[in-house]
């Protein structure tokens, strides 16, 4: 388990060319959280998707296990990395039940046919994630935490290695946020996964992070454990706060929006 | 659980319902037109046994490969308009209105004129090669324009007007095109089933039932898209790949169409739409079936009706299609939930 997992050697991404995010070197073991936080336009997003293979790189690399994520095929990497980005599910009449299915999707035949297999997963997901009402309903009436454990649900169903989530509390409210902190750990512990994801909430990545990395104009400022990560007043330089907009106390009234 | 499963068989039903209509509808286009023929007799004609000479003519040759060729163009049409509305994402994208159909006639029509002039024989290969010709390039113009406009209501805007400039210029080749070319132009490019022969059928059925078989062989991919190209991409679908397949195929079923019958409107836009609200699901399982049988039904019952109401005059098909199938789209409009 102290192996090296998940690595990014000089990674470089970004749009049309131009690089958002530069020279990002971090490294991962198996089941660690990494929470990406850091002012917004740093390049949280970018990074995410360079790492799910929505966007090329523009350069380095990433390693996941003994192999290269990008030389993988595509269904393969569908079945090692899963995720749950913000972009809306598009389609009329489509049930709860047809998303988590198909996270199946890598691993059913040509014509998508579910093995008993593929249900057994499928039906985990629903428990694990307390959906088995949402099933039969459309997608598109869910709230907006509903909608995060239906996608979560189908991020299970891809039996990932590394999981990838971009802001997954930022339509939720408070009980929804504390909800899907313990979902997360129980998804973690179940399947050993590994997971990257960023978050806005400074206190909630403190709390449900093994690492966190920190972005600041597309570099990477800092990478280590919480504790650290929080103590003295780095922080405050991260998010180019003015001292008397932050001090001890004023971390606390900052991460009340939790 | 049992939801579910009675919602398959809601479904089996409705599909089990379509192809019941075809039949209805394939037998009314054989027993009635200018010359009503009684039912025992024409099933002796399709059995081989009949001694009536005109009405087994009438039957074999004129009603029977009308009806047939009115069934899988109209179920070519509709498939088409799905896969339209399953790449643009939006319900009211179809061939006619992004001008593929109109781009399909510009180009027939002149393949027609250049070769009639020149006094070659035009053989329904050409036709098909120059229609799909034309299709593809009003879709890549309309796909130009779709990188250029992000809304949805320009890009079908701007696709009207792609048929509005194709149909201007075919009216303008038409007009000087020679006599003899008009009469036959002239009927084509307002759409009609009528003169279809069995090789006519032939050729259309090899072309539509393999793309449609094609079409079966992506639904996987299609199902995963339909929730958008990210969630796709990350269940490992090629996204690229699968938008030239859905491109080439629904170019090559609206192509045919308008080789063999001329543009007919509305029945790619509607149809799926109607399918859609009829079966209460997206899934591509359902979905194909359902829009072939529907655009079946649908090009067989305008059919009958273009032949029927003011005979002996003939209405264009694209009459009949637009009556009924407009008034769809303006449900469809009112319809959506939501406006992007």
């Amino acid at each position: 388990m102290e192996q090296i997992f998940f690595q990014a050697e000089k990674l470089t991404a970004g749009y049309h060319g131009l690089p958002l995010i530069r020279d990002l070197t971090f490294s991962l073991k198996k089941g660690e959280i990494l929470t990406v936080i850091g002012p917004n336009g740093a390049g949280k997003s970018t990074l995410l998707k360079s790492i799910a293979g929505l966007l090329e790189p523009l350069g380095g690399k990433v390693v996941l296990g003994d192999g290269e994520l990008d030389s993988l095929p595509r269904a393969e990497r569908a079945k090692r990395v899963a995720f749950v980005f913000t972009d809306r599910v598009r389609s009329e009449y489509l049930t709860c039940g047809e998303v988590v299915a198909s996270g199946r999707y890598p691993y059913t035949g040509r014509f998508g046919l579910l093995s008993n297999r593929d249900r057994d997963v499928i039906e985990e997901g629903i428990e694990l994630l307390r959906i088995r009402e949402l099933r039969d309903r459309e997608f598109d009436t869910l709230s907006d935490g509903q909608r995060q454990r239906v996608l979560l649900a189908r991020a299970f169903c891809q039996e990932p290695e590394l999981l990838l989530l971009d802001e997954p509390t930022s339509f939720l409210d408070i009980r929804y946020k504390l909800e899907f902190l313990s979902l997360l750990q129980e998804m973690r512990r179940g399947r050993d996964m590994t997971v990257i994801l960023s978050l806005h909430e400074l206190e909630l990545a403190r709390r449900i992070s093994d690492r966190l990395l920190c972005l600041k104009d597309g570099r990477m400022d800092r990478f280590g454990e919480p504790q650290s990560i929080f103590s003295g007043d780095y922080i405050r330089h991260l998010f180019d706060l003015q001292a008397d907009w932050f001090d001890e106390t004023g971390l606390a009234r900052l991460s009340d929006g939790i | 659980m049992r939801e579910r499963s009675s919602n398959a068989v809601r479904r089996a039903a409705a599909l089990f319902l379509l192809a019941a209509g075809c039949v209805l509808c394939m037998a009314c286009s054989i027993l009635y037109g200018s010359i009503s023929i009684p039912l025992h007799e024409a099933v002796e004609t399709l059995l081989g046994q009949s001694v009536d000479e005109v009405a087994s003519r009438i039957v074999i040759e004129i009603r029977l490969p009308r009806a047939c060729e009115a069934w899988i163009l109209g179920g070519a049409l509709a498939l088409s308009g799905y896969l339209l509305q399953t790449f643009f994402h939006n319900p009211i994208a179809g061939p006619f209105v992004l001008g593929i159909s109109s781009g399909a006639k510009l180009t027939v029509a002149l393949s027609m004129i250049f070769l009639l002039g020149r006094s070659v024989r035009v053989s329904q290969g050409m036709l098909i090669v120059s229609a799909f010709a034309g299709a593809v390039a009003s879709l890549a113009l309309v796909l130009a324009l779709s990188g250029k406009v992000r809304s949805m209501a320009k890009l079908v805007v701007g696709g009207v007007m792609i048929g509005y400039i194709c149909s201007a210029v075919t009216e303008l080749v038409v007009t000087f095109a020679d006599d003899a070319d008009i009469v036959n132009l002239h009927n084509w490019s307002r759409g009609s089933f009528s003169g279809m022969t069995w090789e006519h059928v032939r050729i259309s059925a090899v072309l539509v039932f393999a793309a449609a078989v094609l079409v079966s062989l992506i639904s996987k991919p299609i199902n995963a898209y339909r929730m958008g190209e990210s969630h796709a991409a990350g269940l490992g679908v090629n996204i690229r790949l699968l938008r030239v397949e859905l491109i080439l195929l629904s170019s090559i079923l609206s192509a045919c169409v308008v080789a063999f019958a001329g543009p007919i409107s509305f029945v790619g836009i509607a149809v799926p739409h109607l399918i859609r609200r009829c079966l209460k699901t997206e899934a591509p399982g359902w979905m194909i079936p359902g829009t072939f049988l529907g655009g079946g039904l649908f090009c067989l019952a305008c059919d009958l009706i273009a032949r029927m109401v003011l005979a002996p005059v003939e209405l264009s098909i694209s009459t009949v299609t637009a009556v009924f199938g407009a008034p769809v789209v303006i449900w469809l409009l009112m319809d959506r939930k939501r406006e992007d």
